[in-house]
């Protein structure tokens, strides 16, 4: 099973109907991640706010592949997308290990398959590179064992496309 | 020469980016104004502030590998605002991630080069800080070390304890090392609207050690929120 968070248009949803998949709309009818830490230290990946995110990290979690369609915002995820992703961070768990080298903390749900990135809107050189940096550095602190970025020019590119 | 810090943490307490621009703000003359970016809510006041800035300040912690959602909002009405107005501050980044690698600020910072560009503002360069919640700590640990020299003090034994503070004073300043040896010149390029680079530093402590102390932090806070008891690592 995949999860498939997305913030495309009410009228371009369509694009992803018949996908089996499940399907977090960033819509951003949900708040911020307050930085309170509370879904590792007092209950465990559940987030104390009790909105559409509430439990966002184990639809996450529970999935072998995450795909993101986001629109562009200066290499990155936008902020509705973005917000999404602040609020699983109860994928992990509050220990601490190596992964490629670094810091991270060790995966509540184990390791998974492949993030796959899809940003569209109009998107500088300079963006597409941080972009695809933003994806590898996403993939390695998730703990994804490999990951994609493309770049969609328009929308209709994903017409037919085998998400 | 007016700056405004803007601290990009919702965090309304014990927030290490407003510990950080606080640090900063000692070196800036002429007007400051401190800014927080939390909600929707404050996107007007902040935006008024920064009408007749010439420079901005951003101060913020690393949220997964890149811009706190509630900033990265903030920032895309920042950009319209700035292109609406005519607008052009020159901006820095003071960003703190909760990894011991400073370098992992490296995404964050480069969204931010973007934003400039976009927005037609000047990126004038940024420090990335690794280990950033223990800046937290060692403020704390300041705290107390100057509270027992005191008491020490006043009870008959000020040499021993003039001693021993200066030693514990010794070691918080050894942890901050990277961050002085950065932060300070950079403090200084910013009062005078230079450019400073884009540096990365850390908590002057081992990954390992670090790691141990990480570990050793959230196992104390946990079972004191009751985490530890309720599926603490489980697959929930």
């Amino acid at each position: 099973m995949k999860t498939i968070i997305h913030d495309l248009p009410e009228q371009k949803a369509s694009l992803l109907s018949g996908i089996q998949a499940h399907i977090i709309s960033a819509d951003g009818k949900y708040a911020p991640c307050q930085g309170c830490f509370g879904c590792w230290t007092k209950t465990p990946a559940e987030c104390y706010m009790k909105d559409a995110l509430h439990t966002a990290c184990r639809t996450i979690g529970h999935a072998d592949e995450l795909v993101i369609i986001t629109e562009n915002c200066y290499g990155a995820y936008s902020p509705a997308v973005k917000n999404v992703l602040d609020r699983s961070i109860g994928l992990s768990t509050p220990f601490s290990t190596y992964r490629g080298k670094q810091m991270h903390h060790t995966l509540r749900y184990g390791k998974k398959d492949r993030l796959t990135v899809y940003a569209y809107g109009d998107m500088t050189e300079a963006e597409k590179a941080t972009f695809q940096y933003m994806a590898e550095r996403n993939a390695i602190n998730f703990g994804f064992r490999s990951f994609s970025f493309t770049h969609l020019k328009s929308l209709e590119e994903m017409e037919g496309m085998k998400l | 020469m007016k700056t405004v810090f803007i601290n990009g943490s919702p965090k309304k307490k014990m927030s290490v980016s407003a510990h950080l621009l606080g640090m900063l703000r000692l070196f800036v003359r002429g007007e400051v104004v401190h800014e927080q970016v939390r909600n929707q809510a404050d996107h007007a006041r902040v935006l008024d502030a920064i009408r007749d800035a010439d420079k901005v300040v951003f101060g913020l912690p690393l949220y997964v590998d890149g811009v706190p959602s509630q900033l990265l909002a903030f920032m895309k009405e920042m950009e319209q605002f700035c292109k609406e107005q005519g607008l052009h501050p020159k901006v820095w980044v003071l960003a703190n991630g909760g990894f011991i690698e400073g370098s992992q600020n490296k995404a964050l910072m480069q969204v931010f080069e973007c934003f400039c560009r976009r927005s037609g503002l000047q990126f004038g360069g940024g420090l990335g800080i690794g280990g950033g919640v223990m800046l937290n700590v060692l403020r704390i640990l300041l705290l107390v070390y100057l509270a027992l020299f005191a008491l020490r003090a006043l009870s008959g034994e000020p040499a021993a304890a003039a001693i021993d503070f200066a030693k514990q004073l010794g070691m918080i300043l050894f942890f901050h090392l990277g961050v002085l040896f950065y932060g300070i010149p950079m403090g200084l390029k910013v009062n005078r609207g230079r450019e400073c680079g884009v540096h990365y530093t850390r908590v002057m402590l081992p990954s390992f050690l670090f790691i141990l102390v990480a570990d050793l932090f959230f196992i104390l806070i946990s079972a004191f929120k009751g985490g530890i008891f309720r599926g603490w690592l489980a697959k929930k």
